[in-house]
């Protein structure tokens, strides 16, 4: 996975893709449009089946009916324009969306069930772990500064309603 | 002089030591995000969100503000030392800045941004107390028609030319207003795609919005980018001030980029890059220092500087007079206040004189606050922007995550945070911008309302947009923006792709 050591890329535009957003690399840029087609649809049949109303009284359903059929006419020229033009959309970072999204799914689930703390700790440490230049024990010892900062910040001072350990 | 008065109320407002206090905070850890180089001013006052909701109004709008224009400043001190701009705005300033420090002038650098912004903040804000007294009561004359073609153009106008494209930036905007529709309809009380989840019933909370797509999104999005380490760049106090030719060569700059600026940033859907970028261009026009454009001269930084942080006191004026936000962060401020049941809009200087005339005046306040921040202590932050990124980033996801729990202590919205962040780093790599979309969810609501307000008096009949003088303006105003941006999005497209065939035949695109 070159995304997770820091080569450069290996297609000429490797300095491009590795310093700013716009770095493309092989991907459909369509697939986006497709995607606002799907939503779009979504949201006109919803709308439809919620009701249009009457133009003097539009109905639960008129604007999303609305919306919809304005970016599904978006969405396909998007399509069209991704087609005709370079098409690319940037290659995703895997590792670090994983870890960001293992970090938010540990909080969720840790802080309900074990309490702020441990979840706080727990967050940090996961969605640390995609960096290889801090050590498991850096890790750790982040994990425990930012924890106790959390308790004493958001608990003591702010007194949120939130409880920093919980017993199972 | 009535504006004197109210002014000098306001400032009795702000010099109170609460707002004082949350001022200082606002305009502190703005600085502090900003300075981080990928997290912008819309990430900063997303995350100071759910703190205001344990504030009154006056000092919850201005700490947000505060956080605002002080991530717009902090921006500014990352492009100058490392060419990492931390705000979008901020890379104009880059330009210049970074060519000053380049020759080992930073800190004149750093101090003409001190100085222009604190000039431009304060343009802005005489700008404002002109204005804005006469656009309320020009305002008080609009029908629902006006605002929702208002509300239209400001959609259309802050999207048209965000950086993806015209066409991806409207379907943006589209696309917020869908999203907006989520939860319980307020007009016949039936609830819309909430897929029988409760949680949802009240619609998406727009901290979860605006944390998904600009906390989450942009972490993930600058992990990649950062994990190659900081570049380190020492600030030479001896050389901090600059010789007396330059103070010179600073005061015009500062009046152009503050005039600029204001202007600029109180047109609907526009905002600091554009005034900045704009200022910029003019001033490499007219500056006798013209020819040395580029290699790094003070009027170069200053007045990206001045136009970005009049741009920003400025942006306030639609989103106070008319309720109808500019630019993305401005949606968040308008959101904060209809949270506190404040609905921003004409009437909202006569009923609210002193949150209005308070705020105004905590620009003064604030600006001379960032100016201590900046000067004297210019260090800190110089020190701050080399803490590893690795230290940074779990904390900032913590926040994030702190923030949004706090909202009802429900994981539920921790689980929404994560898809809405997910689907915000997605767009990303697609080139859809964020900002339209948030744009669009908060205004959706709005426009949905005076669209059926504007039905239901016209009794079913859609002219009545086209008839009255004021809807008729706007609209075409707003028709005019779509076809120039949509001729400009091609033009650019074919020269992008003129360009990448020409000089790239090895590295045909795979798809085609």
């Amino acid at each position: 996975m070159n995304q997770y050591s820091n080569e450069p890329e290996d297609n000429g535009q490797g300095e491009l893709a590795a310093d700013s957003p716009a770095g493309a690399t092989g991907w459909g840029g369509e697939i986006g449009g497709v995607l606002l087609l799907v939503l779009s649809v979504i949201f006109m049949v919803g709308g439809w089946q919620l009701g249009l109303g009457v133009p003097t009284r539009l109905g639960t359903g008129a604007f999303p009916f609305a919306t919809g059929a304005v970016l599904a006419v978006l969405a396909l020229a998007i399509v069209i324009a991704e087609r005709k033009g370079d098409g690319l959309a940037e290659r995703p970072d895997w590792i670090g969306l994983l870890a960001i999204s293992a970090s938010l799914a540990v909080f969720a689930i840790v802080v309900d069930r074990l309490g702020l703390v441990p979840g706080v700790f727990a967050t940090v440490v996961v969605a640390s772990l995609p960096d290889r230049n801090l050590s498991l024990r850096g890790k750790a010892l982040l994990g425990i500064i930012v924890a106790l900062g959390c308790w004493g910040v958001f608990i003591e001072l702010l007194n949120l309603p939130i409880k920093p350990f919980l017993e199972f | 002089m009535d504006i004197l008065a109210n002014f000098s109320q306001g400032l009795l407002v702000v010099l109170q030591p609460e707002n004082l206090m949350y001022c200082f905070i606002g305009v502190f850890l703005g600085t502090f995000i900003g300075v981080l180089p990928g997290i912008g001013s819309m990430a900063a006052i997303a995350m100071i969100l759910p703190i205001t909701f344990y504030l009154d109004p006056t000092p919850a709008l201005v700490m947000i503000a505060g956080v605002f224009y002080g991530a717009e400043y902090g921006g500014s001190t990352a492009s100058i030392l490392l060419n990492v701009p931390g705000t979008p705005a901020a890379s104009i300033t880059a330009i210049e800045g970074h060519q000053l420090a380049k020759k080992g002038r930073a800190g004149v650098a750093l101090f003409s941004t001190a100085t222009a912004s604190f000039g431009g903040g304060i343009i802005g804000m005489v700008v404002i107390a002109l204005l804005s007294p006469f656009l309320a009561k020009l305002a008080l004359s609009f029908a629902p028609a006006d605002y929702f073609a208002v509300i239209l153009l400001g959609l259309i106008a802050a999207s048209a030319v965000s950086n993806g494209g015209a066409l991806k930036g409207i379907a943006m905007v589209i696309t917020g207003l869908m999203l907006g529709t989520i939860g319980i309809d307020l007009t016949t009380g039936v609830t819309r795609f909430t897929m029988g989840v409760p949680e949802l019933r009240d619609g998406i909370h727009i901290v979860i919005v605006a944390m998904g797509l600009f906390g989450v999104g942009e972490v993930i999005a600058s992990i990649r980018a950062t994990r190659s380490g900081t570049a380190t760049q020492t600030v030479d106090y001896s050389d901090f001030y600059p010789s007396k030719k330059e103070w010179k060569s600073l005061f015009a700059p500062i009046l152009r980029g503050g005039a600029i600026g204001s202007f600029i940033g109180a047109l609907p859907g526009t905002g600091q890059t554009i005034a900045a970028a704009l200022a910029y261009a003019v001033e490499k026009r007219v500056s006798p220092q013209r020819k040395d454009f580029g290699t790094g001269v003070v009027p170069g930084v200053a007045v990206p500087e001045a136009a970005n942080n009049s741009a920003t006191q400025t942006a306030f004026i639609p989103t106070l007079t008319l309720g109808v936000p500019g630019s993305p962060p401005m949606a968040i401020v308008i959101g904060a206040l209809m949270i506190y049941g404040i609905t921003p809009g004409p009437r909202l200087l006569t009923e609210q004189p002193d949150m209005f005339w308070g705020l105004v005046a905590s620009f003064l306040v604030g600006n001379i606050m960032l100016l201590i921040l900046n000067v004297p202590l210019i260090g800190i932050w110089v020190r701050l922007l080399n803490i590893p990124y690795k230290y940074m980033y779990p904390t900032i996801i913590v926040l994030i995550c702190m923030g949004v729990y706090s909202l009802n202590n429900n994981v539920f919205d921790i689980w929404l945070t994560l898809v809405i962040g997910v689907v915000g780093y997605v767009m990303r790599l697609f080139r859809f911008e964020p900002a339209p979309l948030l744009l669009g969810f908060v205004l959706g609501p709005m426009m949905e309302e005076h669209l059926r307000r504007t039905m239901l008096l016209s009794r079913g009949d859609p002219m009545v947009f086209v008839t009255r003088p004021i809807s008729a303006t706007l609209l075409a105003i707003t028709a005019l923006i779509i076809v120039f941006a949509l001729y400009s999005t091609a033009r650019t497209h074919r020269r992008a792709l003129a360009a990448r065939l020409g000089s790239s035949r090895k590295e045909q695109p795979n798809e085609l």
